[in-house]
């Protein structure tokens, strides 16, 4: 740490989360000059606090093509990597406990097969086939054989890792306290170590990254969300996939769940019945999780699971997602020398190489067909 | 699942010194108290009750003081939980707790935490062999269970509270083959005494009892290791050198031992204290990090809550006991209270004088965080999730920057005990690895629950809380 920061550089990312480190080591392997500056500790944010499952079931129909790429980015770098963060082919079962939202499950698997993928609606019978200690009442289920998890804490490392030997540079511990102007044009960033000049700025800051760009006027769309998880103690294998609620209308605001047991042998269970508020400010306060967010998940997980109602839980967390209006990140050019990659939505690790690759071809002037589907600039004028 | 909800003026959390005499003060204000503690007996550390009705420990004065605290403590009518485990806390305050399979849910208008302290392990090579134990755990073992650590037993670290244990052996007429400590007696120790000549006989006697356990002194001399294939068979030491480490060329190995006693010193047990959000320092006088309170009303920053005895800085019986009144008087008061006019100036003044001896003591016996710099790459630093000094190194060298993102990359700190072993050492090894003092290297940061909870046991708890106010079950 104490290595000097560089006077300059191609591309300064800030914000060392999954997204920041992917884009960093994207940008370094295409050739440019790379600086990362992480205010805390590398994927020390909402990053290592993630369930980490990657998948294209129940996100987004006409989002398909890019996430389909995405999650075999992930397959690819695990291979590349050398299988250094626990990437896991679990599969991916959303419970569905209230028979009108069989239809919700069909409308999405119709779409899905139609794209080239395979989820399927199961019985409950078919699910316990499936998921073996899954003998709660659920009345159906969907199967997306494709989902995948990966060890968020590892990941990042990796992902670091290798960034660093194609040439990153990466500080720990270097808040970005505000951009640098030229007229219209984004020059730096000021650092609490110093001043670096490039030519691209990467905001990557999870939801702090609209603070970073009111340093100069600019104001992004994205708020802070709370989410939160609860682990249990290491338990002998009992969960195999990745268990979520099945989607049903309005979203995670409407009703959430998401299991799976880690590869350290904890579960991992979450359960968000009822919108919560997410207080101005709160993402920068250490947060405990709400009282009414541990009994639901309990509920949930016990009910599901009704063999684990006796386990011990260990441990819990709160952090903090940026939110857009419209639920999708906000990836590309802002301003001339300012790219933005935040906005997750609470998915950011299924896009987040997708993005890095988006990203490296912004900041190099290259073009892909798919990549307006992020366009930062789509809430210009107040309207998506 | 049983549940009940309890009210109360002022609940103290811990029933050791500190604790009791927080709660007596605070019931002789008046006020309505109940005292939590984890173990089956109440009496913390220093005033531990044994399990056995004829253990030759009765008689000890350290024994009769906790009895006749226990017993005052009864006879004014605080309700003791004794065997509960706080998972988690509120301001305001709400206190979650579960008791033999019983979720206990208690608000309180204030409350004193007095956790009391916890020994301040150091990995060495070889301390995870079976048979390797710390000092505070054989006292306990001998004192309060009746049970024999071993057959050839080495006490070795640093610290006065060697002494302690050593008479705790004496007491029940068990030997010792060696008793190792890296300080030798000086002209520091002899003007402590000067200064504080009241508390000569208690040392005198102290050293009557190393003695009478025969054990061989090794004074200005450090562990190298404990050796051994299954367990401890034998421990390896040295005179230090001038760096303060053990002089590897003057190593000699004590043989034949199947027991070795290791102690290093105490932390403030602040888990409970961090989760209320309470500011806490570093300082290594007393005991690492400690939460911060005011030293006459025992207040800390957060409103109605109050810290007494180790919890507030590492001192010993004498600060816990004159801290836990004050706090005691001061959370009856801000509960509503009156304050006794009398006595508060005199208690106050003891206080500073018990605690300005605890750090003169305890700078004759700094704590030696850097003997861990002597781990060899393979040694495990955390026990519970197995990870070694070398994958702690290979963290570091990856860009992790302290003790939170060490854990997030190796799980140092993520099993059963959620750093409560490993975390001193840990804070020392990325610190020095990264050229930071200690205390910029953090700490684990406890998060509900405070201990591992049975989930129907917090389900039960939680929902307590919501039941109106006023409403006892
Ligand atoms: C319980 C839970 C479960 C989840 N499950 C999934 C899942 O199954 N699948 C999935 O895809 N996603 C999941 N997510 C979401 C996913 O973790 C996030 O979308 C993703 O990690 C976002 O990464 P990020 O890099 O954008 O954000 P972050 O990790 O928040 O990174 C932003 C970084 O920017 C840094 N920063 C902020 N301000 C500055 C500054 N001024 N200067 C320098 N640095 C700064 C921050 O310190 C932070 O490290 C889950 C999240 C949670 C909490
Ligand atoms: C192993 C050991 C041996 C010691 N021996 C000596 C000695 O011989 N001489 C000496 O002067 N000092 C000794 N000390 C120092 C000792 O801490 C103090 O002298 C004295 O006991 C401090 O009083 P206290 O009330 O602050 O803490 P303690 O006596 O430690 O009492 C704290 C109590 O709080 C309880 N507690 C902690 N957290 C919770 C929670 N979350 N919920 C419920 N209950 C909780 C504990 O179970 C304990 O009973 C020893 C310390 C240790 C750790």
């Amino acid at each position: 740490m104490s290595e000097s920061l560089p006077k300059a550089a191609d591309v300064v990312v800030v914000g060392g989360g999954v997204v920041g480190a992917a884009v960093a080591r994207q940008t370094a392997k295409d050739g440019l000059k790379t600086v990362l500056l992480e205010a805390k500790a590398f994927g020390g944010a909402v990053s290592g606090a993630s369930l980490a499952c990657l998948g294209t079931h129940m996100h987004n129909i006409e989002e398909l093509p890019i996430l389909l790429e995405a999650c075999a980015l992930w397959q690819s770098l695990s291979e590349e990597l050398g299988d250094s963060f626990e990437y896991n082919r679990s599969g991916q079962l959303r419970f569905i406990l209230k028979p009108e939202d069989v239809a919700i499950a069909e409308r999405w698997i119709a779409g899905e097969r139609a794209a080239g993928l395979a989820p399927e609606l199961l019985s409950p019978k078919e699910a316990q086939e499936v998921e073996p200690l899954l003998t709660g009442p659920i009345h159906a289920a969907t199967w997306a054989p494709d989902s995948a998890t990966v060890n968020p804490f590892l990941a990042v490392r990796a992902l670091l890792a290798d960034g660093k030997r194609a040439g990153v540079m990466a500080f720990a511990e270097t808040p970005v306290e505000r951009l640098l102007l030229d007229g219209d044009r984004i020059t730096g960033v000021r650092t609490s170590r110093g001043d670096i000049s490039a030519g691209h700025i990467v905001l990557a800051a999870g939801p702090w990254s609209a603070r970073v760009a009111r340093s100069i006027g600019l104001t992004v769309p994205i708020v802070a969300r709370q989410a939160q998880c609860l682990a249990s103690v290491r338990l002998p294998p009992s969960i195999r996939r990745v268990i979520g609620a099945c989607e049903s209308a309005g979203g995670v605001e409407s009703g959430y769940t998401q299991i799976q047991q880690a590869a350290s042998g904890q579960i991992l269970f979450n359960t968000v019945m009822a919108p919560q508020q997410t207080p101005a400010g709160a993402e920068d306060r250490i947060n405990e999780v709400p009282r009414r967010f541990v009994r639901d998940s309990i509920a949930m997980l016990t009910t599901l699971f009704p063999s684990l109602a006796n386990i011990l839980m260990l441990r819990s967390w709160v952090r903090f997602e940026g939110v857009t209006p419209d639920d999708r990140f906000m990836a590309g050019r802002l301003q001339d020398g300012l790219l933005i990659a935040a906005g997750d939505n609470g998915t950011g690790f299924t896009r987040a190489l997708f993005l890095a690759q988006l990203i490296s071809r912004a900041a190099r002037a290259a073009t892909d067909a798919r990549d307006g589907f992020y366009n930062p600039l789509r809430f210009a004028g107040g309207k998506p | 699942m049983n549940a009940r909800l309890l009210t109360c003026d002022v609940l103290v959390v811990g029933a050791g010194p500190a604790g009791l005499a927080a709660a007596a003060a605070a019931r002789e204000s008046g006020a309505d108290v109940i005292c939590i503690d984890l173990f089956a007996r109440a009496g913390g550390q220093y005033t531990m009750q044994p399990a056995a009705s004829d253990s030759p420990f009765h008689a000890a004065p350290q024994v009769r003081q906790g009895r006749e605290a226990i017993a005052h403590c009864q006879a004014l009518g605080v309700r003791m939980l004794l065997e509960t485990e706080i998972f988690w806390a509120e301001p305001g305050f709400v206190i979650f707790a579960h008791q033999k399979g019983e979720a206990i849910t208690v608000r309180a208008k204030t409350v004193v935490a007095a956790t009391g302290g916890m020994e301040r392990p150091i990995p060495f090579e070889g301390w995870t062999l079976p048979g390797v134990i710390s000092a505070g755990a054989a006292q306990r073992l001998v004192k309060a269970n009746g049970t024999r650590p071993g057959q050839n037993i080495v006490l070795a670290g640093t610290g006065p509270f060697l002494f302690a244990v050593a008479d705790t052996f004496a007491k029940a007429e068990i030997s010792l083959r060696a008793y190792v400590e890296r300080q030798k007696p000086g002209i520091g120790t002899i003007d402590l005494f000067i200064s504080h000549p009241s508390r000569l006989g208690e040392a005198l006697g102290l050293l009557r009892s190393l003695r009478a356990t025969g054990a061989h002194r090794y004074t200005g001399h450090g562990i190298i290791a404990a050796l051994g294939k299954e367990r401890v068979e034998a421990v390896r030491i040295a005179p230090l050198g001038q760096n303060g480490l053990p002089d590897k060329s003057r190593a000699f190995t004590i043989d034949n031992v199947d027991c070795l006693c290791v102690g290093h010193g105490f932390q403030p047990v602040i888990d409970f204290t961090s989760l209320l959000k309470a500011a806490h320092r570093h300082d290594d006088a007393l005991g690492g990090w400690y939460c911060v309170t005011d030293a006459r009303t025992q207040a800390t920053d957060v409103a109605g809550l109050f810290a007494a005895g180790e919890t507030a800085g590492i001192g010993g019986f004498r600060p816990a006991r004159l801290s836990g009144r004050l706090a005691g008087l001061h959370a009856a008061q801000a509960a509503g209270r009156p304050l006794p006019h009398f006595g508060i100036d005199k208690l106050h003044r003891d206080m500073i004088q018990a605690r300005a001896f605890a750090a003169r003591l305890a700078r004759l016996f700094p704590f030696p965080a850097h003997i861990a710099d002597a781990l060899p790459d393979h040694e495990l630093v955390c026990r519970c999730e197995d990870v070694s000094r070398a994958q702690i190194k290979a963290a570091i060298a990856d860009g992790a920057s302290d003790v939170f993102s060490v854990k997030m990359w190796t799980r140092a700190g993520m099993g059963p005990c959620q750093g409560r072993v490993c975390g001193s050492g840990l804070a020392h090894l990325v610190a020095s690895a990264l050229g930071k003092p200690a205390a910029e290297a953090g700490y684990n940061r406890p998060h509900m629950p405070l201990r591992p909870v049975p989930l129907a046991a917090a389900e039960a708890a939680l929902a307590l809380a919501d039941l109106p106010h006023g409403v006892e079950t």
